[in-house]
């Protein structure tokens, strides 16, 4: 990675690190985890299962709100502020820009999602449940499905404004989980068009499913090292194809 | 004097906005062309929203032109991050990531710049202390004051020891003392054999400092030289005479002045003579009359003049805020 694009990622992780916002976010999300036996008292079933369960929920969708948070804001932000004209006419290249924002939401990313992971382990200990690698293994798949997220907020960053971009990446997260059974459907039809159709887009739209190991975790059985492996994969060309789409429009963009 | 390469040259720019609901383009720049030479100092002037900061922009391959050619030390802008680097930028009231401390914001500019960490170091030192910002490094910019950052805005420019220095007006914000200082700073740049096109429209800052002026109007140039060419035949507007007492109507009537070329200012009388033949044609006459000359001045025409007539009056249009010059 040229020294470039580490520079712009450690800056993009020191940006997020001293936004007092995300300390808020994350100082909620341990706390609910923390709070996850009162929940699990109101319900059925084994406590530290529930705890899991609950956990990995909330790690899910905290990691979505910072994600969108901090992909749209600091994306968008630098050229709402115009920061970016003094980066754009350094010796940097405009993709070179686009990769080192990704990279330091990425690191960030990693930082918060293995703290909410750490926190949920210690709390499933705590009520008496075995070590559970399981929760970590869990986690990587959310922060799989957050670096993805990352790279759709960019993409969508570089041609609209910051609102926008936010309900198109919840819109992608949304279908995301959603887009199997849009296939499934389609692949039902009697009509070729719409098997097609419902095929191409399916192929188009992230399928955020492929990184959710939750449920496998609940009941104990941990997914083996080749799944791991395809939604790594996954993630590489479908997130690799977006940034690059993003450094494309990034490119051609003209500063107002 | 003006060098024979030229570190940058436009030639017929023209850029448009889509604006307004059906996004129909409005013409901001109309086949823009001029040159900037090795070693001279450029001033940039128009009006209010004339097109400076676009073609700046431009110049920086922030924003992008419709048609003509846009040359940077001889290659087309934008195309080599290398040329980049022997351009220092500072943007109209430029705007920085409010987090980080002044020092460290330098730093990410050296790293961008490409600066080995023993020559950024010094650079960041030694561009502080230039900048009147010594004992603001450590402190962080969201607590700078309007004057700070353009300060600031001006250190991340010349961090490198750049080449080309191109600054979207650089005085803006600055009290007197600083506005001083960075006319001091662009004279320096000079001696050092360094370039400088700054954008302004503070006339006087542009008269002091430039050798050469670009004056631009709704995006078309209406003038480009150096300031004894704009300016023209010894610069002399009229030649100023005091007198004092002041004549009576009937023996003023007798020194047969032109129409509106006299007044009276408190105890003296004021003519203005076009130029020294007609002063030494008058004083005689006036003495006549019984009045001594007290003064003689002659008035240069100023940069501003050019402004007000090429800008100010061009095609009959009026202005509502006339351009401030001071
Ligand atoms: N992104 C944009 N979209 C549409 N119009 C724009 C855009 N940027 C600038 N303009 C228009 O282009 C014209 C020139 O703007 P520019 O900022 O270049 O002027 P300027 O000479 O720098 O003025 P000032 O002295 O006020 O800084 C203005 O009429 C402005 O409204
Ligand atoms: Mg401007």
């Amino acid at each position: 990675m040229p020294d470039r694009i580490l520079s712009i990622a450690a800056n993009t992780f020191r940006e997020t690190i001293r936004n007092k916002i995300m300390y808020a976010i994350l100082a909620f999300a341990l706390l609910v985890i923390g709070l996850s036996y009162f929940l699990a008292d109101l319900s059925v079933g084994e406590l530290t299962r529930i705890i899991v369960d609950v956990g990995l929920a909330c790690i899910h969708f905290f990691g979505v709100i910072v994600a969108v948070f901090i992909g749209i804001t600091l994306v968008n932000q630098e050229m709402e502020r115009r920061t970016v004209y003094l980066i754009l006419s350094k010796p940097v290249r405009r993709w070179e820009f686009v990769v080192g924002k990704a990279a330091g939401l990425s690191g960030t990313l990693a930082l918060i999602v293995l703290v909410m992971a750490v926190v949920l382990f210690l709390v499933h200990r705590a009520y008496g449940g075995r070590p559970e690698a399981g929760i970590f293994i869990a986690s990587a798949g959310i922060y799989m499905e957050l670096v993805l997220l990352i790279c759709l907020a960019s993409l969508f960053s570089t041609f609209t404004t910051p609102v926008l971009s936010a309900i198109f990446t919840i819109a992608m997260f949304l279908v995301g989980h959603v887009s199997k059974d849009l296939l499934f459907f389609g692949g039902r039809s009697d009509v070729p068009a719409v098997r097609w159709l419902s095929e191409g887009v399916f192929y188009a739209l992230p399928n955020l499913e492929n990184f959710n190991w939750k449920n496998e975790v609940v009941y104990g059985k941990l997914r083996s090292a080749g799944v791991l492996l395809n939604a790594g994969s996954y993630l590489v060309f479908y997130g690799g194809a977006v940034l690059l789409l993003a450094c494309l429009l990034f490119a051609r963009k003209d500063f107002k | 004097m003006p060098g024979t390469d030229r570190l940058v040259e436009l030639e017929r720019v023209s850029k448009s906005y889509p604006a307004g609901f059906w996004r129909r383009r409005v013409g901001i720049l109309s086949e823009l062309s001029f040159s900037v030479g090795k070693n001279e100092i450029v001033g940039f002037l128009g009006p209010n929203g004339a097109g400076k900061t676009t073609t700046i922009k431009i110049l920086n391959h922030l924003a992008i032109p419709d048609s003509g050619k846009v040359r940077v030390f001889g290659e087309e802008a934008g195309q080599s991050p290398e040329i980049r680097r022997r351009i220092g930028f500072m943007p109209e009231q430029p705007y920085f990531y409010e987090y980080l401390t002044g020092g460290e914001f330098l730093r990410l500019c050296g790293h961008l710049y490409g600066m080995g960490r023993g020559e950024m170091n010094r650079s960041v030192g030694e561009m502080l202390g230039r900048l009147g910002l010594a004992g603001a490094g450590g402190k962080t910019i969201r607590k700078y004051s309007k004057g700070m950052m353009q300060r600031l805005g001006l250190a991340q420019a010349l961090l490198h020891d750049p080449e080309l220095v191109i600054l979207d007006e650089p005085m803006s914000g600055l009290d007197p003392m600083g506005r001083m200082e960075v006319r001091n700073l662009i004279r320096d740049l000079k001696t050092a054999g360094k370039t400088v096109l700054f954008s302004s429209h503070i006339v006087s800052d542009v008269e002091a400092l430039c050798d050469r002026v670009v004056m631009i109007d709704r995006g078309k140039k209406v003038a480009e030289g150096s300031l004894e060419e704009l300016v023209g035949g010894g610069g002399v507007q009229y030649v100023e005479l005091v007198f004092s007492p002041v004549p009576s109507p009937a023996r003023l009537a007798a020194v047969s002045l032109p129409p509106d070329a006299g007044s009276v200012l408190g105890d003296a009388y004021v003519v203005k003579a076009h130029d020294t033949e007609e002063a030494n044609r008058l004083i005689p006459r006036f003495r006549e009359a019984g009045a001594l000359v007290r003064s003689c001045y002659p008035v240069k025409k100023r940069l501003e003049d050019i402004y007000m007539e090429r800008v100010a009056r061009g095609d009959g249009r009026e202005r509502a805020v006339p351009p401030v010059g001071s």
